[in-house]
């Protein structure tokens, strides 16, 4: 699909690490007199330390040991500076032994021809060791550049994850760019009419503009360079697109400087613009657009679930119920069997449609990304009995079991969707499992974690069922027309699980042999430490 | 109670929310006055002087938080709240803010009858009646300090009894967790809610039948803890 693009984006990550080179380890030669004169001076001063430390030892302790020490200077000057000033600290190392240690002393003659081959040697190793540690540490600085690089683009794809709207995406983007490239970053948004979305940020020349228009208009325009003279500076332009459609186009701001200047900043600017074009269609920009306005749809969605359907049908519900209450309560009514049980049904029946209500909230709720958890300490078996009350009568033709386990440890999570959760995994329970059969809710604990299960003696789970659950709506065709469902519960189930940094589990010894639900949560590990004094 | 007839304001927009209200609190002996929306409902409750105010939270006019804002500037009379789905953060601050307690929609006269008489009976408990609070089996004598279940003495620590009297003088009525912890402990721990969680626990084993099925002493998720008046068996 993105078969042009690639092409140019192979090519780009095959040079890359020669780009990369090329401009973070240009030789110290073309590097500006300002940066080159404080490091060579630096690395002197360490020679001169040396020297002063060496004339101050050889008074107390005649020795040998002026090469080696003056070995320390260099590949200081290596690791922190760079070769041209370990370079210079080997010179200057080699003629301060000379001058300062062979004699004769204070002169740069040299008698004896061993002393002479001896400085040779010293300067042959002192040069080859300043090599590999200016090498060294060339590698251990584009590895730093790397791990930024790498940084910077695990921070823009989490972020666009959590992209809402089409604007929240473009700010991503731009966000992105400015601090991979550190200069101003522009990406224009391609609308459907060949149109894109103006940008707000900061002023955009008007030729700019005009490029980009046609840009997105014709796919043949990948790049683009602008010089703009009222601002002095120049633009780079580079269209993102896949093979048939132009998703937008990035423009960079270069700046104004010296034509050499210009010209590196150019390069590292293309370099980099390869690899966010690339990164952009990895990230499938275009999928990424979709789920943003799908999103944005679910949104609007769950707004207006949680206004009308919340509302709006449980005002009715509520005058229902009620008045079915009251009914209830007449004596006419209790006392007689018959009667009670209708106005009963009224009750259950509406229970059971607040829940379908509460289930659609819900997965509004979750569809719109929109589950924060309202973290809590919470004691699992209050969350065990409110989940099991709630559904009491729903339950009432199945045995329930409850059992916890001695001090289950106390969680830190949001009791509300735990609740609602484990309350899923009930319903699901009595639903797929016969009438009159055994469902057992256990708390314990179990390796620092609590783990809430919900087991039955139902029609279990195959494997390829097993393999699709958690799928939004997924519904076993085995059940199909026989037992009633949305497919919702599980998929809430773990999403509010997940959460609060918890798991479902689900498993089964087979087809007709029941199901387990297991829900995980980390404990508290605190807690068992946390002693009250009976006071 | 102390009254004979308890009077009571309904302030719903929904007609037939307040037919039903009307028809179940007259059935159990409650005089009743309706209003429709926070104006009226706010002038009633200053000329009728009602006993219990029962106030929905969607008003057409004004929310009803700040209608219980309002109430509560100049009167201490019970409220409790009405409302369709609302936060658990929403009905601690509803708590704070000083309504007696919440029933959330739709839900059945039974609890609403249940909230509004032990409202009533905190509201009206006069020094003549007996300082003993019962809820089944359980009975808390808040001027001995001493604590009885099925008629035998239950030895509790300072914390179990202030957490005991708290919810007992609350008998009924839903007690935030902010309340207790503020109430119970000093310091650092008033906001540790673990504290709280334990001694909860610890209290349970001691007044519930089953401690892992608690009659008496409920959960409110996410908000607070319930001295039940009249525990189901």
């Amino acid at each position: 699909m993105f078969g042009q693009l690639a092409n140019v984006g192979t090519a780009a990550a095959g040079n890359k690490k020669q780009v990369g080179s090329r401009f973070d380890e240009e030789p110290p030669a073309r590097r500006s007199l300002t940066a080159l004169v404080p490091a060579l001076l630096k690395s002197l001063a360490c020679v001169c330390i040396a020297t002063a430390l060496l004339l101050a030892l050889d008074r107390v302790l005649p020795s040998n040991l002026f090469t080696i020490v003056y070995l320390i200077p260099v590949v200081i000057a290596a690791t922190r500076w760079g070769t041209w000033p370990a370079v210079a600290a080997a010179l200057a190392g080699t003629a301060a032994v000379d001058f300062f240690f062979l004699p004769p002393v204070y002169t740069f003659n040299i008698d004896d021809p061993q002393d002479a081959i001896h400085l040779l040697l010293f300067l042959f190793v002192a040069i080859v060791s300043s090599n590999l540690a200016s090498r060294l540490r060339n590698e251990k600085e584009a590895l730093r550049q790397r791990e930024t690089e790498l940084q910077y683009l695990y921070e823009f794809s989490r972020r666009l994850a959590a992209c809402f709207t089409i604007p929240d995406l473009i700010a991503a983007i731009q966000n992105y760019l400015t601090q991979t490239l550190g200069q101003q970053a522009v990406f224009f948004v391609a609308k459907a009419d060949e149109q894109f979305e103006t940008p707000n940020v900061g002023a955009v020349p008007g030729e700019v503009e005009e490029r980009v228009a046609s840009m997105i208009a014709n796919i043949d325009l990948p790049a683009y360079t602008i010089f703009d003279q009222s601002t002095n500076s120049i633009w780079l332009l580079r269209a993102v697109h896949s093979e048939a459609t132009v998703y937008g186009v990035i423009a960079v701001n270069i700046g104004a400087g010296s034509a050499a200047a210009i010209q590196t900043r150019t390069g590292r600017v293309e370099a980099i613009l390869e690899e966010a074009s690339l990164t952009l269609q990895r990230l499938d920009i275009g999928k990424a657009m979709d789920e943003a306005k799908l999103q944005l749809q679910a949104q609007l969605l769950k707004d207006a679930l949680h206004g009308m359907l919340s509302h709006e049908l449980r005002s009715p519900l509520a005058a229902i119920q009620g008045s079915a209450s009251v009914l209830g309560t007449a004596p006419a009514i209790r006392e007689d069997e018959r009667l009670r049980s209708l106005t009963e049904a009224i009750t259950d029946e509406v229970q059971k449609l607040d829940g379908f209500i509460q289930n659609l909230v819900n997965a509004a709720r979750v569809t719109a990304n929109n589950v924060e958890p309202r973290r809590e300490w919470a004691d699992p078996k209050d969350i065990v009995n409110a989940a099991v009350k709630l559904r009491l009568r729903r339950l009432a033709e199945h045995r329930v079991r409850i059992s916890f386990d001695h001090d289950v440890p106390l969680i830190n999570v949001d009791s509300a969707l735990i609740e609602e959760s484990l309350g899923q995994l009930l319903d699901n329970a009595a639903k797929y499992s016969p009438s009159g059969s055994v469902i057992s809710v256990v708390a314990r604990a179990e390796s620092g974690q609590v783990v809430l299960s919900v087991s039955d003696q139902g029609v279990g789970i195959t494997r390829d069922e097993q393999n699709q659950l958690g799928r939004r709506s997924f519904r076993s065709q085995r059940h199909l027309g026989t037992i009633p469902g949305s497919g919702l519960g599980f998929w809430i189930a773990s999403t509010f699980v997940r959460a609060n940094d918890g798991a479902i589990e689900i498993s089964s010894r087979g087809e007709g042999l029941g199901t387990t639900a297991s829900i995980t949560l980390p404990a508290s590990s605190e807690v068992s430490n946390l002693t009250l004094a009976n006071e | 109670m102390s009254k004979s007839v308890n009077v009571v304001l309904v302030i719903d927009d929904e007609p037939k929310i307040r037919r039903f209200l009307r028809a179940g609190y007259e059935l159990h002996g409650f005089e009743v006055h309706e209003a429709e929306n926070a104006t009226e409902g706010l002038k009633v409750a200053t000329f009728n002087a009602p006993d219990l105010i029962v106030l929905d939270l969607d008003l057409p006019d004004l929310h009803g938080g700040e209608v219980l804002e309002r109430i509560r500037s100049w009167s201490n009379v019970p409220i409790i709240i009405l409302s369709v789905e609302s936060s658990e953060e929403q009905k601690v601050r509803l708590l704070t803010l000083g309504a007696d307690d919440y029933v959330v929609k739709p839900f059945g006269m039974a609890e609403l009858l249940a909230r509004s008489e032990a409202a009533l009976r905190r509201y009206f408990k006069s020094a003549t009646e007996s300082s003993v609070v019962v809820a089944g089996p359980l009975s808390v004598d808040l001027v001995t300090r001493s604590v009885s279940l099925n008629s035998h003495q239950v030895r509790l620590t300072r914390k179990e009894y202030r957490l005991m009297h708290i919810l007992a003088t609350h008998v009924g009525l839903v007690v935030t967790h902010d309340q207790l912890l503020k109430e119970i402990w000093t310091g650092n721990q008033r906001d540790n809610i673990q504290y709280l969680r334990i001694l909860v626990r610890k209290l349970r084993q001691k007044i519930e039948a089953d401690p892992n099925d608690p009659r008496l002493l409920i959960t409110e998720s996410g908000v607070g803890y319930r001295l039940q008046a009249r525990p189901e068996t």
